[in-house]
């Protein structure tokens, strides 16, 4: 079911266009890139506090708060320019693992960032320990990991 | 310069990286994740200059305790960058995107040191406010835009049937 979805993606007139277009592919892949500068550098700078390094004399919920919209705002540009690239390349995102591995990350990230990474950031700091340091480390854990799955699509599929 | 790279291009040891199966990927991916500490941290202190965010944040905290790892992120993609040079010379000694990069990082290097060593000398004054000088701001967009075009060129070195005709003429990679 899974694969003739991604065969219906490929075969959408959207994503022929993507492939005969010369400079569509170009464009998007280095608005992405841009877009995954904007996006690690709002999560380095929560996720360095969260480990007691980086801006530390900034209240930690007050950089969270700013850093907030700059984090989804480059995400929404991510999936934004992503999107395409999956869908005119769809049957090779389908048959790669790094692909797949990817796509679990992104949405345990989201996951992790909406519900835990958040409360821990918005909290009282003092209040929870060790916990701000754990997520941290977490979270530049799992996003490294999206970076380097996403990049090994491109080398290794 | 075309020998220097011919020269490099026959080396041994540039031989056995270009050859190896893993160090390319390996090479990349690490260069492209230390591309984003290096150039993510930069952005949003550009951004700051700017006065596009992080404006409670004092200019002065930001390079003392920002810059130690976005410098440590320059430095391994500087040494990624130059193995994936070392590893593949004449593939990048006729790329236009190459060379455009090396430009543009020259230029975002010299912008950052004439703002270092002539606007941010002042940075007592404007350090907590609100208002940042013009020098100040116009260097911030100028990095911004540089380093955003590093990061495309970059991204562009992939594309060698892409380069500017004027470029092709010149027959550098022949």
């Amino acid at each position: 079911m899974l694969q003739s979805f991604f065969q219906w993606m490929q075969g959408l007139p959207f994503s022929a266009w993507m492939l005969e277009e010369t400079w569509a592919s170009p464009i998007i892949q280095c608005a992405h890139l841009v877009a995954l500068v904007a996006f690690a550098g709002a999560v380095l700078v929560v996720d360095m506090r969260l480990l007691g390094r980086g801006l530390i004399k900034t209240p930690l919920n007050q950089l969270a708060r700013e850093m907030d919209r700059w984090m989804i705002w480059s995400f929404v540009a991510l999936f934004v320019t992503g999107a395409p690239q999956v869908l005119s390349t769809a049957l090779k995102q389908y048959y790669s693992p790094f692909f797949w591995w990817k796509m679990q990350i992104v949405i345990i990230g989201l996951l992790f960032n909406f519900t835990i990474r958040r409360r821990v950031a918005f909290a009282e700091e003092g209040s929870l320990g060790h916990w701000p340091k754990v997520v941290g480390f977490l979270s530049i854990g799992m996003w490294t990991g999206v970076s380097v799955y996403a990049r090994l699509i491109g080398l290794l599929s | 310069m075309r020998s220097l790279f011919e020269w490099v291009d026959a080396l041994p040891s540039s031989i056995a990286l270009r050859e190896s199966l893993n160090a390319y990927p390996t090479m990349l991916t690490i260069h492209v994740v230390s591309m984003c500490l290096f150039a993510g941290l930069i952005a949003y202190w550009d951004m700051r200059l700017v006065g596009l965010t992080l404006r409670k944040v004092p200019v002065s905290n930001i390079p003392t305790r920002l810059f130690p790892w976005a410098l440590t992120g320059y430095g391994i993609n500087l040494i990624t960058g130059g193995l994936l040079l070392y590893s593949q010379p004449m593939r990048y000694y006729g790329n236009f995107y190459f060379w455009a990069k090396m430009v543009l990082m020259l230029i975002a290097g010299i912008n950052m040191f004439w703002f270092h060593y002539a606007t941010y000398k002042s940075v007592q004054a404007w350090d907590q406010g609100r208002e940042i000088p013009m020098n100040a701001r116009l260097a911030g967009v100028v990095s911004l835009a540089l380093w955003a075009a590093v990061v495309v060129t970059g991204r562009m070195m992939a594309y060698s049937g892409l380069m500017p005709q004027w470029w092709n003429n010149l027959n550098i990679g022949a």
